[in-house]
C-alpha cells in the first residue's frame, strides 16, 4: 500500500468511527425520548467531544491530501465527500444532543408519544442512521435507495404528527408547552434523517461521480 | 467536437519490426489545448512527432494510416514537408535557442521565408516576443546573446521563435519539465493565452499540468490510445479503468 493509499484508508476509518459515534448519539436521543430513564448526560457530552475532535481531524487530513497529493478521479470524489459527510455527521450529533435536552421539557411524554404514534417514527430515524453508516462502508447501491425511501416516509410521518399536535394544541391549551417541544423534537428527527440522506447522496457521488443532491425524490436515478 | 483541426485515422508506427503506435484514431479540435499523457514509452512523444513528420528523420520508421491536417493527409507523397513544419511549429523539452542574438533567433525563420524588410522583421520580432510574454524582459537587450537568458526565458524565446513563422498548430514536448515553478506557471499561462489563435498539442508527464492547461486529454498506454475526452471528465470521472489507475498513481 502506498503512503497515499494509507492516508485514504486512515480517512475512511475515521469516517466509519465518527459515523458509529453519531449512531450512538442518535440511539441515546431516541432512548431519551421513548424511555423513562434520562440519558447519561456525561456520556453524551463525551461522545459529542469525540465527534467534534474527529470532525476537525477529518478536515485536517483532507486539507493535507489536497495540498500534498492533488487527488483526482475517484480519490478526489472520496475526499470531497469525506469533508461533506463529516460535516453532516457532526450536525447529526448536535441534533441528537438537542433532542435529549428538549425531551426533558416534555411533560406527559409517554401519553403524547403514544397518542401521536411517535415511537415508530423515532425507530425509523435510528434505522436510517444505521443504514447510512452501512452504505458508506459497503457502498451498496440498494442501501442508498432504501435510505431515500426511509427519509421520505420519515418526512411524511413527521408532517402528519406535527399537524396532529398543532390540532391538539388549538383545542387544548394545556398541551401547548409540551406540544411545542415535541414539534421541535420531531423537526430535529426529520433533520437527522435529511442529513443521512445527504450522506447517502455523497456516497452515490463517490461511486458514480453524479451529483444528485438537489434532485427531487422521484428524479433520483440510482443507476449511475 | 466541432471544428476539427487534425483527424487521425488508424495511424500505426513501426520502428523496424516493433509497433510503437497501434491504430490510433482521434480528432483534435482547433483552438484548443490537447494534452497527451501516459507512462514513459507509451508512444505519446512518438505520436506528437508524427503530427509534423519529425519521425521522417528516424531511419527504419514505417507509418501506416492517415494524419489529416485540415483534411489533407500530411503523409501524402505530394505534400511538402517544409510547408508542414512551417504550419506546425514545435517546442521541445530542452530550450534550444540558436547561439545568436535574441533578435536573430526570432527573425531567423521569417528571413528564411523571404522576409527582408527591416521594419517588417522588427514588427514580427516584437509581436512574437509579446505573444510569448517575454517582450518586457528582453526589449532593451534584443542584441544580446539568447544563451544569456534564464532557462524559463529561453523556453519562452523558443516559443516566440515558433510563433514568428505564423504556424497554425504548436506541438509542445514537455515544454516546462526542466523549469522552476514560476517559469512553469508562465509557460502554462502562455499556453492558455495562445490557444485563442493556435491549436496546441502538449505532451506532459506532469498530470497537474495536463489538468491545468488542456481542454482535452488523451491517455496513451503501450502504443494505444486508451481514452480521450474533455480534461475535466478525464480527471474527475475517466471511463476506462486503466486511465483511472494511471491518473491516480495506481498503475501496474
Amino acid at each position: 500500500m502506498t503512503h497515499f493509499e494509507m492516508e485514504l484508508e486512515k480517512l475512511k476509518n475515521i469516517i466509519i468511527k465518527i459515523g458509529k459515534l453519531a449512531e450512538i448519539q442518535v440511539s441515546e436521543s431516541v432512548s431519551a425520548l421513548l424511555s423513562e430513564a434520562a440519558a447519561e448526560g456525561k456520556e453524551v457530552k463525551k461522545t459529542e467531544h469525540k465527534i467534534d475532535k474527529l470532525d476537525v481531524k477529518i478536515d485536517e487530513i483532507c486539507q493535507s491530501i489536497f495540498a500534498l497529493q492533488q487527488p483526482v478521479a475517484s480519490d478526489l470524489r472520496f475526499i470531497m465527500s469525506a469533508m461533506q459527510i463529516s460535516n453532516e455527521i457532526e450536525r447529526i450529533g448536535d441534533l441528537s444532543i438537542s433532542i435529549i435536552k428538549k425531551t426533558k421539557s416534555i411533560k406527559d411524554k409517554h401519553d403524547l408519544i403514544a397518542k401521536f404514534n411517535i415511537a415508530e417514527l423515532a425507530r425509523q430515524v435510528e434505522l436510517v442512521t444505521t443504514k447510512t453508516n452501512e452504505c458508506f462502508i459497503t457502498r451498496d447501491e440498494s442501501t442508498i435507495g432504501e435510505i431515500f425511501v426511509l427519509n421520505k416516509t420519515i418526512k411524511n410521518r413527521c408532517d402528519e404528527a406535527i399537524h396532529d399536535i398543532i390540532t391538539e394544541m388549538k383545542t387544548n391549551s394545556k398541551a401547548v408547552v409540551s406540544g411545542t417541544n415535541l414539534v421541535i423534537v420531531l423537526k430535529h428527527l426529520e433533520r437527522i434523517s435529511e442529513h443521512c440522506t445527504n450522506i447517502a447522496e455523497y456516497v452515490h457521488f463517490m461511486i458514480h461521480a453524479k451529483i444528485i443532491k438537489h434532485e427531487k425524490f422521484d428524479d433520483k436515478k440510482l443507476d449511475s | 467536437m466541432r471544428d476539427i483541426k487534425i483527424e487521425v485515422k488508424d495511424l500505426s508506427l513501426y520502428y523496424g519490426e516493433k509497433k510503437a503506435l497501434k491504430e490510433i484514431s482521434m480528432q483534435i479540435p482547433a483552438n484548443k489545448v490537447t494534452a497527451l499523457i501516459g507512462p514513459s514509452g507509451c508512444g505519446k512523444s512518438t505520436f506528437l512527432r508524427c503530427i509534423n513528420r519529425m519521425n521522417d528523420l528516424i531511419p527504419d520508421v514505417t507509418i501506416t494510416g492517415q494524419m489529416l491536417v485540415e483534411g489533407v493527409d500530411i503523409y501524402n507523397k505530394d505534400v511538402d514537408v517544409v510547408n508542414i513544419r512551417k504550419k506546425i511549429g514545435m517546442v521541445f523539452q530542452k530550450s534550444n535557442p540558436f547561439p545568436k542574438s535574441i533578435y536573430e533567433n526570432i527573425a531567423y525563420g521569417p528571413k528564411i521565408n523571404g522576409i527582408k524588410n527591416k521594419t517588417e522583421l522588427d514588427e514580427i520580432v516584437e509581436v512574437s516576443l509579446r505573444q510569448a510574454a517575454i517582450w518586457d524582459e528582453v526589449k532593451d537587450r534584443l542584441g544580446d546573446s539568447a544563451l544569456g537568458l534564464s532557462g524559463g526565458q529561453q523556453q519562452r524565446l523558443c516559443i516566440a521563435r515558433t510563433l514568428a513563422v505564423s504556424p497554425d498548430i504548436i506541438l509542445m514536448d514537455e515544454p516546462a519539465s526542466a523549469l522552476d515553478p514560476i517559469s512553469t506557471s508562465k509557460i502554462e499561462e502562455l499556453v492558455h493565452e495562445l490557444k485563442e489563435q493556435y491549436t496546441i498539442i502538449i505532451v506532459t508527464h506532469n498530470m497537474q499540468q495536463a489538468a491545468r492547461t488542456s481542454d482535452h486529454t488523451a491517455f496513451f498506454y503501450m502504443g494505444e490510445l486508451i481514452e480521450m475526452g474533455k480534461t475535466n471528465a478525464i480527471f474527475t470521472k475517466p471511463e476506462k479503468k486503466q486511465t483511472e489507475d494511471y491518473i491516480t498513481g495506481r498503475f501496474g
